[in-house]
């Protein structure tokens, strides 16, 4: 996991808990807390800090994933203003994130692990398959949630078909109101 | 207490203001990453043009200098050839001659005196006169097809090292293509799918039989390409583009080998086996279309087939 997104999920604590939430979550686990955003992470830090999280804050693990992605939209957006720029629409921006955005990123870095996205697009509907190892569906979703915000473009989202619910991918039916 | 108040507020403006310069500095980061990325790809491309070229510039002066090669040996081969072909065919006559004496004197043996008859077949017997007779013919014959060989290598050897154009008229190439395809007709049909899509193009001052040879010649090796295939199929296609006539002869064949496609225009070389082939029909082509001041291209794939493109100028 890049390191942009451990400077998110620190940007979230440190607004909503303190600064010193964030040092008391570090220093309970094994980790020296130091990232850069370019570097990649072991995932299973990036879990650990967000469990943490969880239990400091009193929010249930999913939701907190769904509050983060949607934050970690935002902190992106700051960061890569470009890909905002590029699209007008949310729709559009949301098909540009496998063909345009992940392939920015892999210009950038080696072996990236992005997640998989395919589209299927109704009249006011967009389908978006997502698969990855990592099943970060609910991240995925927060970051949906997110982008609309930004958009100011109100939307629902189904998640009829889940990896975690046995499937090899997940459904994010996103519906334009 | 309001020094370390303002203490902690110092840190946190300092923190904050670290931070800043972080995101930028990662900023610049990235931003010089993507610029050394979109380089190193330009750098990449431009290397690999340039191998191309090279490549392509190393063949051409490969081929230039046997082409300068064979013109010479073509000249001295034929200087001699010249002779010995002429000498033998006079030999053939005077053999003619010997054998008229050689066969009078066995009909007159019969009136000689016997000792000088005893002689005669004595001489006869020592040099092996009879099967001398008997061999003769065939070696002379032997000789001659020899000979004809000879001179037909030095052939290709100056239609690969041409340098002068001649017999020049403006022709269609399109119809030469389809005579050629006429031509093999017998050998194409129940054998391979044919595709044609020719599109007509504009005459051309050119030698169109030199140019059939090269058609026949690309077929004909498409035609052995794909003789494995269990659909073979060959397509011709004919049309003019920037000034150019572009003819282009695929098959879904074997295919050849990064090495083979480096050798093909090479005079005498060849894959096919010993006797099947004479390793000059890639080279007379490539001598022909350079005459025609043209352009033949290969790309292939092995295992995927192969495609000759040739590029005509309309001038």
């Amino acid at each position: 996991m890049k390191g942009v997104i451990f400077n998110v999920l620190e940007e979230l604590v440190i607004e909503q808990c303190g600064i010193a939430t964030w040092n008391e979550i570090l220093e309970s686990q094994p980790v020296e807390g130091v990232y850069t955003s370019g570097e990649s992470y072991p995932d299973e830090e990036l879990f650990a800090l967000v469990g943490c999280t969880s239990t400091k804050t009193n929010i249930p693990i999913e939701k907190l994933i769904g509050i983060f992605g949607e934050r970690l939209f935002e902190g992106l957006a700051t960061r890569y203003p470009s890909f905002i720029e590029a699209e007008s629409s949310l729709k559009g921006f949301l098909i540009s994130v496998h063909a345009v955005i992940h392939m920015e990123v892999r210009k950038l870095y080696e072996n990236p692990n992005l997640p998989d996205f395919a589209y299927e697009e109704g009249e006011d509907t967009l389908l978006m398959r997502y698969s990855s190892p990592r099943k970060l569906c609910l991240l995925a979703e927060g970051l949906i949630r997110g982008a609309a915000h930004h958009y100011n473009t109100a939307i629902s989202i189904d998640h009829p078909v889940c990896m975690h619910k046995g499937s090899d991918h997940c459904d994010l039916i996103i519906r334009f109101l | 207490m309001m020094p370390s108040n303002t203490e902690e507020n110092a840190y946190k403006i300092a923190y904050e203001r670290e931070k800043r310069a972080r995101l930028k500095a990662e900023e610049i980061l990235e931003s010089k990453s993507r610029e050394l990325f979109l380089k190193s790809e330009r750098l990449k491309e431009s290397y690999d043009l340039l191998q191309k070229q090279q490549a392509a510039m190393l063949q051409n002066e490969k081929l230039a200098t046997l082409g300068t090669l064979a013109a010479g040996m073509a000249h001295e081969i034929n200087n001699p050839l010249a002779f010995v072909t002429s000498n033998i065919e006079s030999l053939i006559k005077y053999h003619h001659s010997y054998a008229t004496v050689i066969a009078f004197m066995k009909e007159i043996s019969g009136t000689m005196p016997d000792d000088l008859r005893t002689d005669y077949e004595k001489l006869v017997e020592e040099e092996d006169l009879e099967y001398i007779e008997e061999d003769l013919p065939e070696l002379m014959s032997d000789t001659v097809e020899g000979l004809t060989r000879v001179r037909d290598i030095v052939k290709n050897l100056r239609s690969f090292a041409r340098s002068q154009s001649s017999d020049r008229d403006l022709s269609d190439v399109v119809s030469g293509i389809e005579s050629t395809i006429k031509l093999l007709n017998s050998e194409l049909k129940n054998s391979v799918d044919l595709k044609l899509d020719l599109q007509p193009v504009p005459s051309i001052s050119c030698n169109l039989n030199e140019l059939n040879q090269v058609f026949l010649n690309l077929i004909i090796n498409a035609k052995h390409a794909t003789e494995k295939q269990p659909k073979p199929t060959i397509s011709i296609s004919s049309q003019t583009s920037n000034s150019e006539i572009v003819i282009e002869i695929s098959d879904n064949g074997c295919g050849m080998s990064e090495d083979v496609i480096k050798e093909i225009f090479v005079p005498f070389y060849t894959t096919k086996a010993t006797g099947k082939g004479t390793g000059m029909g890639l080279a007379i082509a490539y001598g022909i279309i350079k005459d025609h001041n043209g352009e033949i291209i290969v790309n292939s794939e092995e295992g995927q087939g192969t495609t000759f493109t040739i590029k005509l100028p309309i001038e």
